[in-house]
């Protein structure tokens, strides 16, 4: 019956896309598309749940119909990240349905519902392909449709830059994918994953490295890692709110299946300084990504860096399993790997819900800059409530569930103190400390993103007259709001069958009991708070509303408020390495410094990697082109010569080989 | 051995992280008057090891070097010092060219550079690692002070904080030096601190400051 | 009867709080030659705070009240973590220091929010201010525990302090002295103690913690002036727990519990002497002079941590 619904879900995805395109016409049939994807996606959901907490196995083969073999199968860890895309595409697509409505109209709200379906149906080609056939073609999807997704928003200059720049490293990312599917060639040319799985004792080492630096690279593209992070800030900012949602929270996740089926399953144990390159590359990318995070003060941008910021934390759980595999200690790697592949659906819930809400805030307050922004709690009560759930989780704190997955990292760095080589006993605790100060961080950052726009006083009229969003939109964010919660408070119910993955593809794996010990705590805890919270609350404490004290000025107006910029300061400066910014400051006029009519302040933040490592990459390439124009002489003679040159060469080399 | 024995060796064994304390304090020490106590304070510790090592042995020389390093070392040097410092009225910050904290974690990296230098050698010599681990990271913390700091004074300590290291060094190995090298060692840095005293104040009288770095302005 | 000594540990922890603040500012104003206000004053204080009105802002939402009890609630859940009388805890059987230091900082974040909800300035300030403190002293605190937690094998805390009281004080090896030193640093920037943060200050200048609780009044701010109180009380107490355990009561009979009351008495009595005498005699750094204090006990902590590989 499971086969039956995973076969139905599939092929739904693929009718609304027909269905919005036939009824387009018909205005009386708006609500058909999202009701199909919808209950497809439900569908879905129950698919990839099943065949997570049993573990049954499903598959689908297309090979008869298509020239390459095309397969698909679920293993656990597939029905895993299927279940994680169901789980944040069921409450985007609920808040959609009244979104997209709402803001696009006519030939683009059409379009929004074709190729969000599809680019769905990829994400989903991709994590439950069992041939390189069906995941590259997933893969390429992907990218394609998101882009078209974009597109629909507008094409202004700007964005056909964003874009470009998103479609040429995503490109790039993936041919070194499709190399290290090729390196596997010889010992499996069917590229079945089965047969990859088996084949790979008969690989040599180098081999089994350059595989494993391509997927590294390939992965990290799409993942974001700095610094091949660039695409993300430029294309999931000006993505319309539905997608920007689902290509952070879910398509940065199928690049980390990519890695972990080639890192973990095809592979198997490698060499530990596999591990200390990712782990690295993590650490890395989680504290440039979240200082970047803490000098945006655009909504969408800050969500896209602090989506590099968790996604250096996944990696920093990888590196560490790598390490402990390495080190043949499965049990220790199984906790890392727990901690990494929870987090992944804990950012996709968070992230997702983050996004969706900032949606929300700009369907009300037309605006997603924090500084135009402030006092919506007050006015949207259920997005703010939402909201705040969302930063809580991001920024690690207990009863909610980012604590478990950064609880469990903590726990693997620990644990590390156990091995014998003094590199991974020392390292691995360091980098405790490296997650510490990125959970501070990210803390700090939400703290300033729910203070200043949710909190205090409206700073423009938009922020004043803003009000509620409509009632599917907040049914969705409180799906997602209540999911924080119920895996923070009891995360035993996805740590037991998440172990079960794990073991699949982890030879020696079993369920750590650190991970045990904390479903038994954390309850306890959360009912402390809770029963204290709630006992304290419920006492009288009697209230009287005055206008907070103004230093004996006439009133408090809201540019008396802090704003995202100045609270960022202290830190801004501190890290002031990682900022480099560009500030200048205009008196007018000039001759009257103590008496202005206007002061202007700008300050203009470089990401380094762009002047520093992309420009002179770009350049070296572009001088090394126009030295090759040279062959092409345009003389016909000279191309003859070439022809016959290489025939010539060809004969030696036969002769002397 | 006797209880006093055994709690002279565990002391022994203990005191070399009491040195690494005074290392990393006078790395991030802000102020003169900081790092000569910790110099003092270093020099009682020493003191107390060759005292530890003299019941041990029974050797009437090493209870002579006692009281030098007692009498010179940890009380007669840090008191010229304080002195020199009073009198010249000079700022009494350190003048560094690192903060508080590169210091420290500056301080701390030549902490582990003395453990990887010395790990080999002490399991062949047979001494514990962590005195010759201290000792070398005396010695690289003294010329680290030395070159770090700009005033005048700091260069003083610095080398008098080279020497403690020294010293530690041969008193791991070979359980100290003959007296006689040690009498004219420490006298040497005797005069050098009087020396520098004098210097001290020429420099200030005709520069009007202690600070090294201006030294330049003498290049022709 | 392991419950009842448990609970009468938090007991403990809570209602002696505010005596400890009254405690440290007796001694100081001693040490500055004034007679001092009696050290029951936090006291009374509280009495009269709980019997005002709660003053709030008209544009506040429910965050700006609910903060001072999230406060509460946290620091007195913090309380049940740590081992006094006896090494064992209410919430220490499975609860580790990752736990503790996060459920603090749960409350530290609700703080932040209700002083950003105040709508003024001296919130925001204060808001500010106080995030650079806290990020950078989390590294250094959890890798100091981090490295004790090596030493003894274990991630809980009762079964850290259970280690300790088995081993001699002078076989203490450096990594103890440098967590200590590295901790000691991080509980003064964490409980907003000069150097750091003058608890007693309101100019603009001078205030971090302070200016986040500006605009409260009342019962609410009677809530966060004790959970202050209780955030430093458990901080001491970790310290002497993790550092001097020695004396607790290895059984349930009176003599030993009531030598074990005795003997932490004056362990944490001479802290808070300690820590005033630390705050007399040392200026208030520059705010931006706070994060090379960090930095040197993010580096005494660090040394902590790979001298627990080196000393092995």
């Amino acid at each position: 019956m499971t086969q039956a619904a995973f076969n139905s879900f599939l092929v739904a995805l693929l009718l609304v896309p027909a269905v919005t395109f036939i009824l387009r016409r018909w205005k009386k049939a708006r609500v058909i598309p999202s009701s199909l994807l919808l209950l497809s996606l439900i569908t879905g959901l129950f698919v990839a749940g099943i065949s997570f907490w049993s573990g049954k196995h499903l598959a689908v083969d297309l090979s008869q119909w298509t020239p390459f073999p095309f397969a698909l199968s679920i293993d656990r860890l597939s029905a895993f990240f299927l279940f994680l895309i169901c789980v944040v595409a069921v409450p985007v697509t609920l808040f959609s349905s009244s979104y997209i409505e709402r803001h696009y109209a006519g030939a683009r709200r059409d379009w929004l519902w074709s190729l969000l379906p599809l680019f769905l149906m990829s994400m989903v080609l991709v994590v439950t392909a069992s041939s390189a056939f069906a995941f590259l073609f997933g893969w390429e999807l992907m990218t394609l449709f998101s882009a078209g997704l974009i597109v629909v928003d507008g094409d202004s200059q700007e964005r056909r830059h964003n874009i470009f720049i998103y479609l040429l490293m995503m490109h790039a990312g993936a041919a070194a994918v499709v190399a290290a599917f090729l390196l596997f060639v010889p010992q499996a040319p069917a590229l079945d994953f089965a047969q990859m799985r088996t084949s790979i004792a008969l690989m040599p080492q180098s081999f089994r490295t350059a595989v494993f630096l391509l997927a590294f690279t390939g992965f990290g593209t799409k993942a974001g890692i700095i610094p091949l992070h660039l695409w993300l800030p430029k294309a999931h900012p000006i993505a319309p709110t539905p997608v920007s949602a689902l290509m952070s929270a879910v398509m940065l996740k199928t690049a980390i299946y990519g890695f972990v089926r080639f890192g973990f399953d095809f592979l198997g144990p490698g060499p530990a300084w596999w591990g200390y390159l990712v782990l690295v590359a993590g650490g890395f990318s989680g504290v440039l990504g979240i200082l970047y995070a803490i000098g945006e003060h655009d909504l969408k941008r800050l969500l896209a860096y602090s989506s590099v910021e968790n996604i250096g934390i996944i990696y920093l759980a990888l590196g560490t399993g790598l390490v402990f595999q390495a080190n043949h200690a499965p049990i220790w790697a199984t906790l890392a790997l727990l901690a990494g592949l929870l987090h992944c659906l804990n950012h996709a819930i968070f992230k997702g819900l983050l996004f969706l809400g900032a949606g929300a805030i700009s369907d009300s307050a037309h605006t997603l800059d924090l500084e135009e922004l402030g006092g919506l709690l007050k006015r949207m009560r259920i997005t703010g409530t939402a909201f705040l759930i969302a930063c809580c989780s991001i920024a690690g704190l207990p009863l909610l569930n980012g604590f478990v997955s950064e609880w469990l990292l903590f726990r693997s760095f620990l644990a590390a103190s156990g091995l014998t080589t003094l590199t991974g006993a020392t390292m691995l605790p360091l980098a405790a400390g490296v997650l510490a100060l990125v959970g501070g961080l990210a803390a700090a950052c939400f703290a300033k993103v729910y203070g200043v726009a949710f909190l205090g006083r409206p700073r423009s009229d938009e922020a004043e007259t803003a009000c509620e969003v409509p009632r599917p939109m907040q049914i969705g964010m409180v799906l997602l709001a209540a999911a924080c919660v119920v895996i923070g408070v009891a995360p035993g119910l996805v740590l037991a069958p998440l172990s079960a993955t794990v073991q699949e593809f982890l030879p020696g794996a079993a369920m750590p009991q650190e991970a045990a010990s904390l479903s038994a705590v954390i309850p306890w805890i959360a009912l402390s708070v809770a029963v204290l919270v709630l006992a304290i609350a419920s006492v009288r404490r009697i209230k009287r509303l005055t206008p907070t004290w103004a230093c004996g000025l006439p009133a408090l107006n809201s540019r008396m408020q802090y704003t995202a910029t100045a609270f960022s300061k202290p830190l801004r400066q501190v890290f002031s390495r990682a900022y480099k910014p560009n500030r200048t400051v205009e008196v007018l006029p000039a001759d009257q410094p103590y008496f202005p009519a206007s002061i202007s302040y700008r300050s203009v933040r470089t990401t380094s990697f762009e002047k520093s490592l992309y420009q002179p990459a770009i350049d070296a390439v572009v001088i090394t082109a126009h030295r090759l124009r040279r062959l092409q002489t345009g003389n016909m003679q000279v191309y003859l010569l070439y022809i016959f040159a290489a025939l010539i060469a060809l004969l030696m080399f036969m002769r002397w080989s | 051995m006797g209880l006093f024995e055994t709690e002279a060796a565990k002391a022994l064994a203990s005191s070399a992280v009491f040195l690494f304390i005074t290392v990393l304090l006078m790395a991030a020490a802000k102020r003169i008057s900081t790092c000569i106590m910790m110099f003092s304070a270093q020099s009682a510790v020493m003191a107390m090891q060759v005292l530890a090592i003299a019941r041990m042995r029974h050797s009437r020389e090493a209870y002579a070097i006692v009281a030098l390093v007692l009498i010179v070392k940890a009380a007669a040097i840090p008191y010229a010092l304080f002195r020199i410092v009073d009198a010249l009225k000079a700022p009494r910050d350190v003048s560094s060219s690192t903060t508080s904290a590169q210091s420290i974690f500056i301080a701390a990296g030549l902490i582990l550079l003395s453990f990887f230098a010395v790990k080999p050698y002490a399991g062949a010599l047979g001494v514990d690692e962590a005195m010759l681990a201290a000792a070398v990271a005396l010695i690289l913390t003294g010329g680290f002070l030395m070159v770090s700091r700009k005033k005048a004074l700091m260069q003083v300590v610095g080398l008098l904080v080279l020497d403690n290291g020294i010293f530690l060094a041969a008193l791991t190995t070979t359980f100290g030096m003959p007296l006689v090298i040690e009498i004219g060692v420490v006298f040497d840095l005797l005069m050098g601190v009087f020396l520098m005293g004098l210097f001290a104040f020429r420099i200030r009288d005709t520069f009007e400051h202690l600070d090294v770095s201006k030294l330049r302005r003498l290049r022709g | 009867m392991t419950i009842a000594i448990n609970v009468v540990q938090v007991l403990m922890l809570v209602l002696m709080a505010p005596l400890v603040r009254g405690v440290i500012a007796r001694i100081k104003a001693r040490i500055q030659n004034r007679r001092g206000a009696s050290v029951l004053r936090p006291y009374s204080d509280l009495a009269k705070l709980f019997h005002k009105e709660d003053l709030v802002p008209p544009s506040a939402s429910f965050v700006f009240r609910l903060a001072p009890v999230v406060m509460f609630a946290v620091t007195v859940v913090a309380a049940a973590f740590i081992p006094v009388l006896r090494s064992s805890a209410l919430l220490g059987i499975r609860g580790d220091f990752f736990i503790l230091v996060y459920v603090l900082a749960l409350g530290r974040f609700f703080l932040l929010l209700g002083a950003m909800d105040g709508g003024s300035s001296f919130g925001g300030m204060g808001a500010s201010r106080e995030v650079l403190v806290s990020t950078l002293a989390e590294t250094p605190l959890l890798l100091a525990l981090m490295s004790l937690a090596m030493v003894a094998h274990t991630a809980s805390i009762e079964k850290m302090v259970l280690w300790t009281t088995g081993q001699d004080f002078f076989e203490l090896s450096a990594v103890h002295a440098l967590a200590f030193a590295a901790m000691a640093l991080v509980a003064i920037a964490e409980t907003g103690r000069i150097p750091v943060d003058n608890p007693t200050t309101h100019l603009e200048l001078t205030m971090i913690h302070e200016a986040m609780v500006l605009e409260y009044s009342g019962p609410s701010l009677a809530l966060i002036e004790w959970a202050g109180a209780i955030k430093l009380t458990v901080i001491m107490a970790l310290l002497v727990g993790l550092f001097l355990p020695w004396g607790m009561a290895a059984t349930f009979s009176l003599p030993a519990v009531a030598i074990a009351l005795v003997l932490w008495l004056v362990k944490l009595g001479g802290m808070a002497l300690a820590l005033a005498l630390v705050e007399s005699s040392v200026a208030k750094l520059r705010m931006y002079l706070v994060p090379d204090f960090l930095g040197v006990a993010s580096a005494l902590a660090i040394l902590a941590v790979v001298f627990t590989a080196l000393m092995r």
